[in-house]
């Protein structure tokens, strides 16, 4: 069986280390880990229509500068994303710029719980709330917590148990379904992401002929081959890349 | 004019031929009509959705001088609309609104779209029926209401809108069994997988329905199968009213005014009939005289503007002195369950509209509940497909595991009727949006047969995807498709409008959308808000709307 055929992979079946995953050797993925070490969508921007090109070339080289979060924030909020992506190395996706323009843009998603302020205040109050647990440990900023504190913090957010000061303003819980949401759209909207997943990316004007069945065929030929083997050096070796 | 297309092309609707085979654009945009604001029209209509637009069309036909207000703006798919999940932003509707209840409803991309098309710019593309049952749950179920139509008075509507859609599917046997137009859509690889899966657990799934185009369809191109349906369509493959009544009813003289947004339907109170809407445009305030006002705002936005059209004869809103606008808005339960299997499935082609049964449909004594649900494919884009990663926990190292395992999943999802309820409703909150207006307020709580029907429904999927030999499911509880907030009903003390659309106590004021429904079935609500519309317009025979 192909290693990712089976599902012992899966985080419902234990803990699943990414540093085993096969090298990406072509194009970049965060962490440059991933399940398709030789597809690049940005290899294929020249079938994308125009406007979908702009968009999404302009989203990976124009990274938007800060303008709503302030300097004590930033670090802080960094961090936290890092941590709910698990992206502790370059490259990263620079997911806290992209939530900095929808906010600073006031670009919302269409509502607000009854027990909610804005979503921008819920942000505020969160990088508040997660300093206050630093300095319950006698650190001045989230951002300088070791990774096993951060995650024991991220962690009780993710519970709804973190208690007083900013976190008595909201919702707890709420406001982790308002922030993971913001952090999982900027991310998964990056074609780094899309290399890492296997997605196809645009798909206008040259469509699928292929569709995944044994009457239409399997799939077209550029798109992402998911790696036969774990051990990206072996799987190298073998096709003699190197 | 040489009328290419299938057996069964539309008869009084040009839209397919007025369009270009290459340019996604409307091409008769010159020769629209423009009204001056001081001459009074003979229909204003609010909102250029499903209901709005499809109405415009057929009165236009009948020589009505029409003026459409639609807050958004007039879409070009080859400029406007993008092959992106994030970018597709601009098509949902996202100003504030304010959710609550026990079990709030999330809105924006998951329920409203904006801009000339309505929702159904982005809508997923299924069209199924209603079902002769869904009109008279009370009778037979003696749960909710029954309509003040039945099945039948629209019957002729379904057939006539299907056509202009047009609609791709196999033979339908359930409710009243029906052919379509355009025959079924190949399906991929991740759709045969449920289809197989359903089978062995004895459940039955058909082909469809769609409203994509499978074959020639006037200039209208075949789909290319590239998964974009929610995003907006950039082939002009999947049906919306800008590509599929828009262009017939500005060749019949209807003017759509974009970027206009209705905060006002003006009575005169002395006649006690709307004189006409205020409306903002450009940052300045409007006022656009009619003989008669249809609002077409979709269930949160027609209640609103109601609401918020406060007169001496209507202190609480217009059409509300039986306190009924912004009640019984309904949601269905729409849980979805994600399945996980060896081989790849690669979501993101084809349509996600694919394949669905409505074996369930129906009342089951058995099992513990009144009315059923429907079963479909869906398929979430990578965004979407976090959601359904994060709805059960996973954050870090877990959530980017089962990100990266996306293509080895394929997802089913539910349609649950759930029943109308008086506190689920739109109020006027405190918060005020760009033009003035207070914002709405949405509270949505679920009673005991919604719990139980969602459960029962949510557990048939398990079982189709173990009896599939799944190797992992992931589950996300969400709603879709909102209606209600105006419902058509037999007396004036339990509904906003009567069996014509027509407000109680207002002559020339009616409601045509999503809003008018007294019950939701468990069918997607786009066809029978265009066929509501369509067989509306065949009631006003003559421009005496008095
Ligand atoms: C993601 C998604 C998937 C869906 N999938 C399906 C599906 O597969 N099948 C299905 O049948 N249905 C589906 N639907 C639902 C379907 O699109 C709607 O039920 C239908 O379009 C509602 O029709 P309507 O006429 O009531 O309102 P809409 O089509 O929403 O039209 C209302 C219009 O009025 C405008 N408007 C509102 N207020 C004002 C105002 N005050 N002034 C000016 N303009 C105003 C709005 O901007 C909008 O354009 C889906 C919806 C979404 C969002
Ligand atoms: S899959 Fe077909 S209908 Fe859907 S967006 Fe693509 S071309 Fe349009």
């Amino acid at each position: 069986m192909k290693p990712f055929q089976d599902a012992e992979h899966l985080p419902s079946r234990g803990t699943w280390d990414p540093s085993q995953l096969p090298r990406q050797r072509k194009g970049k993925t965060p962490q440059m880990h991933g399940r398709y070490p030789d597809y690049d969508v940005l290899a294929e921007v020249d079938h994308w229509d125009d406007v979908t090109r702009k968009l999404v070339v302009g989203r990976v080289e124009n990274v938007p500068p800060y303008r709503f979060f302030g300097e004590r924030e930033v670090p802080t909020l960094e961090a936290f994303c890092d941590c709910l992506t698990a992206q502790d190395d370059e490259p990263r996706i620079p997911v806290l710029a992209y939530v900095d323009e929808k906010l600073f843009e006031n670009d919302g998603d269409g509502y607000q719980y009854f027990d909610m302020p804005t979503d921008q205040e819920t942000w505020r109050t969160v990088a508040r709330g997660l300093d206050d647990e630093a300095a319950k440990l006698g650190r001045d900023s989230f951002a300088v917590l070791v990774a096993h504190e951060q995650h024991e913090v991220v962690h009780r957010f993710d519970q709804g148990e973190l208690y007083g000061g900013a976190w008595a303003t909201f919702n707890v819980s709420r406001a982790w379904s308002i922030v993971v949401r913001y952090v999982c759209e900027a991310f998964y909207a990056h074609p780094w992401a899309w290399n890492e997943i296997g997605f196809g990316g645009p798909a206008y004007p040259r469509g699928y002929a292929a569709f995944g069945s044994p009457q239409l065929g399997e799939e077209e030929h550029w798109e992402a081959k998911e790696a036969v083997d774990v051990d990206a050096m072996q799987d190298t070796q073998r096709k003699g890349l190197d | 004019m040489l009328k290419t297309g299938s057996f069964a092309m539309p008869e009084a609707n040009d839209s397919p031929f007025l369009l270009d085979m290459h340019e996604r654009g409307l091409q008769n945009l010159d020769r629209m009509a423009r009204y001056d604001e001081k001459e009074t029209v003979d229909l204003l209509v609010i909102g250029a959705g499903a209901g709005g637009v499809t109405l415009a069309q057929r009165l236009a036909r009948k020589g009505w001088r029409i003026v459409i207000l639609e807050k958004g703006p007039l879409w070009d798919p080859d400029r406007d609309w993008v092959s992106d999940e994030k970018g597709a932003g601009p098509i949902y509707w996202t100003d504030n609104r304010i959710i609550g209840g026990t079990d709030p409803i999330q809105m924006g991309k998951n329920n409203s779209g904006v801009g000339v098309g309505g929702s159904m710019t982005h809508f997923a593309g299924y069209v199924p029926r209603f079902h002769p049952s869904d009109f008279e749950v009370r009778s037979r179920d003696g749960v909710a209401v029954d309509w003040p139509i039945s099945y039948w008075d629209l019957k002729a509507s379904f057939e006539r809108v299907e056509r202009e859609l047009p609609v791709a599917g196999q033979r339908w046997p359930w409710g009243d069994p029906h052919d379509y137009p355009h025959k079924p859509h190949p399906i991929a690889g991740a759709a045969a997988k449920a289809w197989q899966g359903a089978k062995d657990c004895g459940i039955e799934m058909r082909v469809g329905p769609v409203s994509i185009t499978n074959g020639v369809f006037g200039n209208r191109p075949h789909c290319i199968y590239r998964g974009f349906c929610l995003q907006g369509c950039k082939v002009n493959a999947k049906a919306s009213p800008l590509i599929t009544h828009l262009p017939d009813a500005i060749e019949h003289g209807v003017e759509v005014r974009a970027d206009s947004m209705a905060i006002r339907v003006e009575l005169d109170d002395a006649s006690g009939r709307v004189s006409g809407v205020t409306y903002v445009h450009d940052g300045q305030e409007h006022f656009q005289p009619a003989d008669a006002v249809a609002v077409c705002g979709y269930a949160i936005e027609t209640p609103r503007l109601l609401l918020n059209s406060t007169s001496r004869r209507f202190p609480h809103g217009l059409a509300n002195n039986s306190d009924q606008v912004g009640r019984y808005v309904m949601v269905q339960g729409a849980t979805q369950v994600a399945a996980r299997f060896p081989e790849l499935m690669r979501m993101y082609k084809a349509p996600p509209p694919e394949v669905s049964s409505e074996q369930f449909y129906e009342t089951d004594e058995s099992r513990g509940f009144a009315r059923g649900f429907s079963i479909q494919t869906v398929s979430p884009l990578p965004i979407a497909w976090a959601e359904h990663v994060t709805a059960e926990g996973h954050w870090g190292l877990a959530l980017r595991e089962y990100m990266r395992d996306w293509n080895h999943w394929t997802v089913l999802g539910v349609l649950c009727e759930l029943m109308p309820q008086p506190e689920n409703r739109v109020t006027l909150a405190d918060q005020k949006d760009q033009f003035g207006m207070p914002v709405a307020s949405f509270s949505h709580s679920l009673c005991d047969n919604d719990k139980a029907n969602i459960a029962y429904a949510t557990k048939v999927m398990q079982e189709i995807w173990s009896g599939a030999e799944a190797q992992d499911t992931l589950k996300i509880d969400r709603y879709a498709h909102l209606v209600g907030g105006c419902r058509m009903g037999s007396t004036p003390e339990e509904s906003v409008v009567d069996s014509s659309h027509r407000a109680w106590d207002v002559p020339n004021l009616f409601v045509v959308d999503g809003s008018v429904l007294p019950t939701e079935g468990a069918a997607n609500p786009a066809l029978v808000i265009m066929a509501l519309a369509d067989r509306f317009a065949t009631l006003l025979e003559e421009k005496n709307v008095a």
